[in-house]
């Protein structure tokens, strides 16, 4: 009998019934969608911090100060500490190694360069002193684990911008700084001669393959591959500086703590939360000998930017779902009110108050799981063609997220129509038949 | 004609006075509704629009992001290269149309550093600056600038380390026979340039390089677009010719690229949460006013015009609009106010045209939701009574 006053109701008034559906619908896929965007947000906004480049500057430990003016070193030549090269694979074997988007090994040379475009029979050739920035444009990395890895400055400073060609690797070509290119009136496919200051050694000719424009000192230097820095200075296999880019999670005030002073729970925790400071430890921990500093400009105005933009979208969100929930409670709160005299007629017919509400709690859940069922199918849909436009890529559904939107529809139908069931209760079915 | 007319209005309003008044709970739960949705929408849209100019700003946490430096004409290194301090003078007004423009002066030299407390020695790159390098205001505060204590430095982290340097300690720094000395008042490490090097006043460092009056470079924080910077350093470059002004790219061209997701993001989560809670809204209203066939009847049946009818109703649905939009934006604008202050710890500003846009919205949705009614103007008074419909 209870299921066919049910199913009654919902054939006796299907476009009612189907009206407070869709808006249950609507409401559930605006929550679904906000909600997944929301869930999803932090590690795509991550990403595209990235686009500020590294995040963590790794250096030898028993470096001499550099005396490092407008990107000009004033060290003697030879002076300072180098580090391995062999050793970079190991980065993509620590904890967080998946968080790391890519680093870039730094060889800086001074040297001496001329561009034989300069030079004509009546002029003699100009001769520079500039920096040879030997590093990584595209590199394949063994990972020691298997497969490869490629990374390079094009990873760790996608800001620079080659007008033509990165060098290859391990080829005779460089890149020049575009102030330094101006200077020497030299194009791609021109050749420039370097060689390192305060030596004798025959010049090395570099085929330029492309104008390099950052905004920094490189507009100024010639960039070249790791492996001719390397020969140039005579320092086989070895750089100075390192530049790591890593996904990080914003820092709170557990990151903020000494890992001196935690307890192992504690350290466990953090060792194994992407945190900058603890991919830092990582990486020190995996390349011996080396001092890795977090750049503070760069990691820190992250994560408050992520931090204040999660949070707003998390607002957002709520501000979504309370809006849908509004307007979902109103409809259900209308359908009862609206159905007073079936009321009144059943508890003239007998029917105890309990029994009533049990029966339009009933159906109002059975509405509740529909709308919320399709609801959520329409904010998936929505919340894929949103990730696809702002991220280009679409978020996971989740598991989660389908309870929640489910269980917020069955309370807020619940709710809506508890207070006039209430009231409801109250009815005396007399007055109400006689149409009063 | 115009007594019948007058008439009709008084009876008009009538009707409608009875027909908001019949139900207290359809009443309310209209209004409830309707207010919902303004709330939403007041609240989103004055969050947007604030929330976007607030995101420029909370961009210079990234620190400068431009820099005027020598033209390279002649002098061969950046570091021979010098300007005359007047140029600090062009970037003011310290403002422009979307904050508060900071700038920093620096001049850097490389001098000889002993530490009077470890006696330690190094040569070690000198950068006089101003602000002494504080980023924020917090980090000025501590070292507390306000007091004319020329003789504080902040050093370089890797500095502290290699010389065993301790906050208190002296340092004398001699270049070219000029001795000066400073007191250490914070140990910074940035991951930065920085890091190796000691910040002492610009004036200690212009008297110790004998470059009295001169600096390399200058650091300028601006906030704002890409475009309002982009215009900014335009007007910079035509007032101080002599020098150049150029963006540091790497934050210039990050913070736009991650500015245009961030608002892209929001315009359209804020836009598809607009039109669904309107959806919402309406399928709400919309349930309510099919409910009316009884009213729609009798009112056709003692010879109300179809027209009449219809706006008497579109009438009542726009007063609702309007009572639940005043209502609901006003609390929505309170409500943002309130968000904007746990998300940036400042008040979001209301914008007056948040106000009377949400509850235009509101009506247009009240009214629109009420069209359903005009299918009822088809109803045959006759099968209502009967209850067959």
């Amino acid at each position: 009998m209870f299921f066919r006053l049910v199913a009654d109701s919902f054939g006796r008034r299907p476009r009612h019934k189907l009206l407070t559906g869709a808006a249950l619908a609507l409401g559930m896929g605006v929550a679904t969608a906000a909600l997944s965007v929301a869930l999803d947000v932090g590690d795509r906004l991550a990403k595209e911090f990235r686009s500020l480049g590294a995040n963590l500057l790794v250096t030898p430990k028993a470096d001499s100060l550099p005396l490092e003016i407008g990107g000009v070193d004033y060290r003697p030549v030879n002076a300072g500490a180098y580090l391995p090269e062999a050793d970079l694979p190991k980065l993509k074997t620590i904890f967080w190694h998946n968080n790391i988007v890519g680093f870039a090994p730094i060889l800086e040379v001074p040297v001496q360069a001329w561009s034989p475009a300069s030079q004509t029979v009546l002029t003699p050739k100009v001769s520079n002193e500039t920096t040879l920035i030997g590093t990584w444009a595209r590199h394949n990395v063994a990972i020691p684990d298997g497969g490869t890895f490629v990374t390079g400055a094009e990873r760790t400073n996608p800001w620079w911008q080659v007008d033509g060609q990165w060098f290859g690797e391990g080829a005779l070509e460089c890149i020049v700084g575009q102030n330094f290119a101006r200077k020497n009136h030299l194009h791609a496919g021109d050749t420039v001669n370097v060689s390192q200051r305060g030596t004798t050694a025959a010049a090395t000719a570099l085929k330029v393959t492309g104008i390099l424009s950052t905004g920094g000192v490189e507009d100024d230097a010639i960039v070249g591959p790791l492996s001719i820095a390397q020969t140039l200075a005579g320092k086989k296999g070895e750089y100075r500086k390192l530049y790591v880019s890593a996904l990080t999670k914003p820092e709170d005030a557990f990151a903020r703590k000494d890992p001196k002073t935690m307890t192992p729970v504690e350290f466990d925790r953090w060792y194994c939360t992407p945190y900058i400071s603890a991919i830092a430890l990582q990486i020190s921990e995996e390349l011996p000998g080396t001092d890795v500093r977090v750049i503070r400009r760069v990691a820190e105005g992250e994560g408050q930017i992520l931090t204040h933009v999660q949070m707003l979208l998390w607002l957002v969100t709520l501000a979504a779902m309370l809006a849908a929930a509004l307007a979902v409670g109103a409809s259900s709160a209308a359908s009862v009110i609206e159905r007073q005299v079936e009321i009144g007629l059943m508890k003239a017919l007998g029917a105890g108050s309990g029994t009533v509400g049990f029966l339009l709690a009933a159906e109002q859940l059975l509405l509740a799981f529909v709308g919320g069922g399709v609801g959520y199918a329409l904010g998936i849909i929505l919340a894929r063609v949103l990730g696809e436009k702002i991220f280009g890529a679409a978020p996971e559904p989740t598991l989660l997220v389908f309870f929640v939107v489910i269980g917020l529809a069955a309370l807020v139908t619940l709710l809506g129509s508890a207070i006039p069931l209430r009231r409801a209760s109250r009815i005396e079915p007399a007055p109400i038949l006689r149409g009063e | 004609m115009t007594e019948l007319r007058k008439l009709n209005r008084a009876m008009f309003w009538r009707i409608l006075r009875r027909l908001l008044g019949a139900n207290r709970g359809r009443l309310f739960v209209m209004l409830l509704a309707l207010g919902a949705g303004a709330a939403v929408t007041a609240a989103l849209l004055n969050l947007q629009v604030d929330a976007k100019r607030r995101l420029t700003t909370e961009f210079r946490m990234f620190g400068p992001n431009v820099l005027i430096m020598p033209r390279q004409g002649d002098a061969s290194a950046i570091s021979e290269a010098t300007l005359d301090e007047s140029v600090l003078k062009e970037v003011t007004p310290f403002r422009n149309e979307a904050g508060i423009v900071r700038a920093n002066a620096y001049l850097y030299l490389i001098a000889d550093v002993t530490s009077i407390t470890s006696r330690e020695h190094q040569r070690v790159v000198v950068a006089g600056t101003h602000a002494l390098g504080a980023d924020n205001l917090e980090e000025a505060a501590r070292i507390d600038l306000q007091t004319p204590d020329k003789q504080a430095c902040i050093v370089g982290g890797k500095v502290a380390v290699q010389m065993h340097l301790q906050v208190g300690d002296r340092l004398t720094m001699i270049n070219a026979g000029v001795q000066e000395s400073c007191r250490i008042a914070l140990i910074r490490l940035s991951g930065g340039a920085e890091d190796s090097e000691i910040l002492p006043h610009l004036d200690v460092a212009q008297r110790l390089a004998d470059l009295m009056g001169r600096i390399s470079l200058v650091q300028i924080s601006v906030p704002g677009t890409s475009q309002q910077i982009d215009r900014y350093i335009g007007d910079l470059q035509k007032r101080i010719p002599h020098a150049e002004v150029r963006p540091i790219r790497q934050f210039t061209e990050g913070e736009a690229k991650i500015y245009s997701r961030i608002s892209g993001l929001l315009t359209a989560t804020v836009g598809i949460v607009l039109l669904l809670t309107a959806l919402c809204v309406m399928a709400a209203m919309t349930n309510v006013a099919i409910e009316r066939k009884m009213d729609v009847g009798l009112m056709k049946a003692i010879g109300g015009a179809t027209r009449r009818v219809v706006r008497l109703f579109l009438a009542e649905a726009a007063l609702l609009g309007l009572a639940g939009g005043l209502i609901g934006a006003a609390l929505g604008i309170l409500l943002s106010i309130g968000l904007g202050k746990a998300v940036f710890g400042v008040a979001a500003r209301p914008r007056l045209i948040v106000y009377p846009v949400a509850v235009g919205l509101t009506v247009l949705v009240a009214i629109l939701s009420a069209f359903p009614l005009r299918r009822l103007a088809s109803i045959r008074p006759a099968s209502v009574f009967r209850g067959e419909a």
